[in-house]
């Protein structure tokens, strides 16, 4: 990758202190503390319904009802949603373009080729398949030059092949723009083949209740065998870690 | 085979219907008039033959314009704050829970007594007349956007302000996309409803226009003369309606599948 310029900014890393988030008389968030290193990739482990996305949304900065702190890194932060939220009526290109300091149609076409949609960059969301709505929707996050890369669920819903090669193209950006993330996801296997580090959550409210490292070395993720077998370690060192 | 050479035989399968509908009103319209034979029910050639007379009066086209003008200035008028007032109660629900009932109220509320209501409080003028023309259809477009304010995607805003969209860009990529089918719908509604009601007004209270024609005419027992200002202005409702919004509901929606 190149062409379309994805290098990131210098930054500080994310650090996240939130005693609580409460919605009603119900608190689905407990005291969550940790912080992010630049480059570092970190998954958000946990069953369903845990709270994930919410955690994901205070760190996005788009809810701001929680009580405690989030420092985000210098730079911008983007973020894969569970859905691709792209809008329906502009084409693919079109939808990254519209994003402030994304850069014009040129840039954004590149882009769409960078993640292997170069032949649907004119094409509108509803006419492409989900799988390829996602890789738009990670095109458009790696338009602003992302210090932190926020993934809601990137590969929930695809079919095999898609989350396969899904998970490559999300591995080959992260090595490209050495951008931070923070993968949210429900399935062990996808935790430990995207990141260098698990923060499991667990009860309710959710907690951290397991924060430890992948492991696996990054060569090693690429070998489903190898992902399968630490999948099913971590299950024995965390069995409370998730579904 | 160009594409223009392949449309047509579309255009033609999609038009023909219509067109039969049509043709079969005017037969209709024809057998009767010619079973009837009264001046009750003139036929199509005596009515053109009455537009055709007014037209060389000079009035005909006179009062045209000046119903045309009216149902415009209450046409935008109360698209306007029909859209802003439902939208902010599409959005809000508190505002939504405090003037619900408001709505409720204004959309029983019947044209004929908002009509005289505004003649007697503002007086037989051109503003009252436009202003009650307004408020009889202002409800029905606000009760219409505010279905727009509430269907409103959480999601997309949510992604607009991730990546900080400016408001003039949120508004004119994001925001107005999803309303377009609801004014689409409002507009519409809204076109037929506000012309009906410009006659009326007319009728009650001003000194030209359709609606004053036709009471004029109405008098006279001229039933011709009352079918031609009324197919006059019925060919304009039409010919806005198909070369402005059609059109531009065809462009909002070509994304769609």
């Amino acid at each position: 990758m190149g062409a379309a310029g994805l290098a990131v900014a210098a930054v500080s890393g994310l650090v996240v202190d939130i005693r609580a988030r409460r919605f009603g008389p119900e608190t689905v968030l407990g005291p969550i503390a940790f912080t992010l290193a630049p480059g570092e990739r970190a998954a958000l482990l946990g069953p369903s319904g845990v709270g994930k996305s919410t955690l994901l949304g205070a760190i996005a900065g788009l809810d701001r009802g929680f009580e405690g702190s989030v420092k985000r890194p210098e730079g911008r932060v983007a973020m894969i949603f569970q859905t691709p939220r792209l809008l329906p009526w502009r084409t693919l290109a079109e939808n990254i373009a519209l994003i402030p300091g994304a850069g014009d149609l040129d840039r954004a076409r590149a882009l769409l080729a960078e993640v292997g949609l170069g032949d649907a960059a004119d094409q509108h969301p509803e006419k492409v398949s989900l799988g390829m709505q996602r890789r738009a929707a990670l095109a458009r996050a790696l338009a602003v030059r992302p210090a932190l890369l926020l993934m809601d669920e990137p590969l929930v819903s695809l079919d095999p092949d898609n989350a396969a090669a899904m998970r490559r193209l999300i591995l080959r950006v992260l090595d490209d723009t050495g951008a931070a993330a923070l993968i949210a996801t429900h399935d062990r296997a996808e935790a430990l083949a995207l990141c260098d580090r698990v923060l499991a959550l667990d009860g309710r409210p959710a907690r951290l209740a397991h924060d430890f490292a992948s492991p696996l070395d990054r060569a090693a993720r690429a070998d489903p065998d190898s992902v399968a077998r630490a999948a099913a370690g971590l299950f024995r060192a965390a069995p409370d870690a998730a579904a | 085979m160009t594409m223009l050479a392949e449309a047509a035989p579309e255009r033609l399968v999609r038009l023909a219907p219509p067109a039969l509908g049509m043709l079969a009103l005017l037969g209709l319209w024809v057998w009767s008039a010619a079973a009837l034979d009264s001046d009750l029910l003139p036929g199509p050639l005596a009515v053109l033959a009455s537009m055709g007379r007014e037209i060389v009066s000079g009035g005909y086209l006179f009062h045209l314009a000046m119903t045309l003008l009216r149902v415009t200035a209450a046409f935008v008028l109360a698209m306007s704050v029909g859209a802003a007032i439902g939208l902010a109660l599409g959005m809000s629900r508190a505002a939504d829970r405090l003037f619900s009932g408001w709505l409720t109220l204004f959309l029983n509320l019947p044209a004929l007594v908002t009509i005289i209501l505004c003649y007697v409080w503002f007086g037989l003028t051109e503003v009252a007349a436009v202003a009650a023309v307004a408020i009889n259809k202002i409800p029905n477009v606000a009760a219409t956007l505010r279905e727009g304010g509430r269907a409103l995607s959480k999601d997309l805003a949510e992604m607009a302000a991730l990546y900080a969209m400016p408001a003039h860009d949120r508004l004119r990529h994001v925001i107005a996309p999803q309303l377009a089918p609801f004014l689409a719908v409002a507009a519409r509604n809204g076109l037929a409803l506000v012309w009906k009601i410009v006659l009326v007004v007319e009728l009650l209270g001003r000194p030209n226009g359709v609606g004053f024609m036709l009471y004029a005419q109405f008098q006279l027992f001229d039933v011709a003369a009352i079918l031609a200002y009324a197919f006059g202005f019925i060919a304009v409702v039409l010919a806005v309606e198909w070369t402005l919004l059609e059109p531009w509901e065809r462009r909002a929606s070509r994304w769609r599948r």
